[in-house]
């Protein structure tokens, strides 16, 4: 190859590269509003990656898989903790973890409860991205550590069609992700508490003189707590914050009927 | 050195080691802070390390690539440099910049975009420094009315450099918009233009070293630089596989960056061949070792490691853990800072007004050991705990922090290395201030005097 060819090399590759990209470039933007639901991009969500700028979230946690590995990828955290818990959990992290006990702890950022609302709207539309699949199985923030837990590990597609395993894979698939917050192992508690022997529990609990619900049985009590999560609660550094639940209570909005029973009949197993 | 006005350089040397120095310092740091706990935890979190670590990495290896062009393109175009004081204000305006983007940073002030965190005023003064730059390389060689392919590369790169950054002014309503942009400076930058940077200080640094004829070193730069472009402009894919963009982009990832590892192959073939042809003939070893190291280190950090993760079958497990770190700091150490460092070496004698070429230390040389034996230490290190990242956190499912405690025999071994890095970059710095003698004062020449060599 004479010089004048390596140059005629470089720049017709180049020229050629740059045209093709330029093309797609073109291509995505006519996508990526529908990839990306940008109709929901209102005020909020944009006050919200402002927040997100301004506190420099990038630089400690991944939201997409990108930015730093210091702490938990954000991508779908909305639709791992509910509002309720993830404001609760920004006013003061070290109520949820400790530097002791996880390694690891987030500096109270000090947000006012509008940056708060703005960050949690901007989240929960980064959830709803279609990120073609991404992550391939749910990235948890705590949990599965003990024998027994099978938070993550189990495949989300059931194995037959019988309501105790449909109920089981649904109760580890994100949405809903109960797993990501409950433990099935015995004095492991995530962030909820241990669903470990739920239905003996439950049934004691119906009959307890603390319990002013409706439900007169186990099944009952558990397809209760996940409907109106507040009509039981209970008192625990992270499961609840003046007297209200932390828990999500919009599962009676995004789970059908059927998935409902489903999971209660899985839970009922759990003795 | 053949003209006074190369002499500007030095302080570019000057300015970028200091902030290199400062760089592996909060490399430490966040190092520790993954050991935790962490006593400085509300006051200087981990973010702001890591934000500082970063930002300084790209503004001194771009003092060291500003210092190199306008020490070669004088010696390239045969005229003094067009303006020494323009050269001298650029630098103050530039150090500035720096010093008060990462006081800022300890302050909370940050634009917050990965990389790219330089408030908008900061982002301003970066785009003036870069155009009084290309003003005073341009005017320069448009006075030597000679061009070499050699600088040609090595300016082109810088001008992209600049070019590039323009997208970063931009602000997206859209999330995963603004991130398709950011890589359009990061991307590009890394593993396109600062290739070009890289293979024009390479090829300035084998001729002078090893004596090859220049028009065959030039031919093959051509096609290094265009294996790059191929490669690099598609490759820019495999940062778009997961952030809301059309599937297409995963197979065009896939293969681009597969193509990626060849322009790093080549220079590494171009360096041994180069040293084969004429043998180590130049009397500046440190110099050769610092060159034909970043065509090696390169090689393997940014062609083969960056390889190791950018197939989307491979990254959708890998994204976003340690594996990117691996990645990332051997092919940032071995294509960007040892060819700066390979530059400074090769450029001290004469700049400290040695008439010899050669210049050799014990301090130099260990310097340069250390700073292998670390960095690939650091590497290895980096890739146990990303590998067993990959596999507890993303395929078992198991949770991040509890997945980060079982973690931390590695990261004990990131610091060990570590530390091993941070004594051969002392040694750099205490040869490069304490060893090397006084530098020369570069000299305000007659623009529009015929040039005339100093030597």
């Amino acid at each position: 190859m004479t010089k004048r060819g390596a140059q005629a090399f470089f720049v017709a590759g180049t020229l050629i590269s740059a045209l093709v990209f330029l093309a797609l470039t073109v291509d995505s933007h006519r996508k990526i509003p529908a990839l990306t639901n940008a109709a929901a991009i209102d005020a909020t969500v944009i006050a919200g990656k402002d927040v997100w700028h301004r506190n420099n979230c990038i630089n400690c946690h991944t939201l997409l898989g990108e930015g730093a590995y210091y702490a938990p990828d954000l991508t779908q955290i909305t639709a791992q903790r509910g509002a309720d818990y993830l404001r609760e959990f920004l006013k003061d992290p070290s109520r949820f973890y400790s530097e002791e006990r996880d390694g690891r702890l987030m500096p109270t950022l000090k947000l006012s409860d509008q940056d708060i609302t703005a960050v949690i709207a901007f989240l929960g539309w980064v959830s709803k991205i279609n990120t073609q699949g991404w992550p391939p199985r749910p990235i948890l923030v705590r949990g599965s550590a003990v024998p027994g837990a099978v938070i993550g590990a189990a495949p989300a597609m059931p194995s037959s069609s019988d309501p105790i395993e449909v109920g089981r894979a649904t109760f580890n698939a994100v949405p809903p992700a109960c797993a990501a917050c409950h433990s099935v192992a015995p004095n492991v508690n995530i962030v909820g508490p241990t669903l470990a022997g739920i239905a003996t529990t439950a049934a004691a609990r119906v009959r307890g003189a603390d319990y002013h619900g409706q439900a007169k049985d186990a099944a009952g009590y558990i397809r209760e707590s996940i409907l109106a999560p507040n009509t039981h609660v209970l008192t625990g550094p992270t499961f609840s914050a003046g007297g209200r639940s932390l828990m999500p209570s919009d599962y009676a909005q995004t789970l059908k009927p059927e998935q409902v029973d489903q999971i209660v009949a899985y839970l009922l197993t759990l003795k | 050195m053949r003209y006074s006005s190369q002499r500007v350089a030095y302080p570019y040397f000057v300015v970028a080691l200091l902030l290199f120095g400062l760089q592996v310092a909060f490399g430490m740091l966040a190092a520790a802070k993954y050991l935790g706990p962490d006593p400085l935890l509300q006051v200087l979190p981990f973010d702001v390390v890591k934000v500082i670590h970063t930002n300084l990495l790209l503004v001194w290896v771009l003092t060291g690539f500003m210092g190199a062009a306008y020490y070669v393109v004088p010696e390239e175009s045969r005229v003094e440099l067009y303006s020494v004081r323009l050269a001298y204000v650029q630098l103050g305006l530039w150090t500035a910049m720096g010093v008060t983007a990462v006081v800022g940073y300890v302050f909370r002030w940050t634009a917050g975009n990965k990389l790219l965190e330089q408030p908008f005023p900061l982002k301003i003064v970066i785009v003036v420094v870069m155009l009084m730059f290309l003003y005073n390389i341009g005017m320069t060689i448009r006075a030597g009315g000679r061009l070499t392919t050699t600088e040609g590369v090595l300016v082109a790169g810088l001008a992209c450099t600049a070019l590039l950054y323009l997208p970063s002014l931009l602000e997206f309503d859209n999330y995963t918009l603004s991130i398709f942009y950011r890589w359009w400076t990061v991307h590009l930058w890394v593993e396109g233009v600062w290739e070009m940077i890289q293979g024009g200080i390479l090829a300035y640094l084998l001729i002078r070293l090893s004596g090859v004829d220049r028009e065959v070193m030039e031919k093959w730069l051509y096609v290094i630089v265009g294996l790059t472009f191929i490669s690099g402009i598609l490759g820019t894919a495999h940062h778009y596989y997961w952030i809301g963009v059309p599937r297409y982009w995963l197979p065009l990832g896939g293969f681009f960056s597969a193509l990626e590892p060849l322009s790093f192959l080549a220079m590494a073939m171009y360096a041994y061949y180069a040293m084969r042809r004429s043998g180590l003939s130049h009397p500046n070893r440190m110099a050769m070792h610092w060159t034909m190291g970043s065509a090696i280190f390169s090689a393997l950090g940014a062609g083969i490691l960056g390889l190791a993760h950018t197939w989307p079958a491979v990254n959708k497990w890998t994204h976003g853990t340690m594996i990117t770190s691996m990645h990332a700091h051997m092919a940032f150490f071995g294509a960007y800072v040892m060819i700066v460092l390979g530059m400074i070496t090769y450029a001290l004698p004469g700049l400290t007004g040695r008439s010899e070429d050669s210049r050799e230390t014990a301090a130099g040389f260990w310097a340069f050991w250390l700073q292998m034996a670390g960095m690939f230490g650091m590497t290895m290190a980096f890739a146990a705990a990303g590998i067993t990242q990959t596999y507890l956190e993303r395929i078992l499912g198991i949770g991040y922090l509890e997945t980060q405690l079982k973690l931390q025999v590695h990261i004990l071994m990131l610091v060990a290395t570590g530390a091993l890095f941070v004594a051969g970059v002392a040694l750099f710095l205490w040869d490069f201030f304490f060893l090397a003698g006084r530098p020369l004062v570069a000299v305000e020449t007659d623009r529009l005097a015929p040039a005339r060599p100093t030597a």
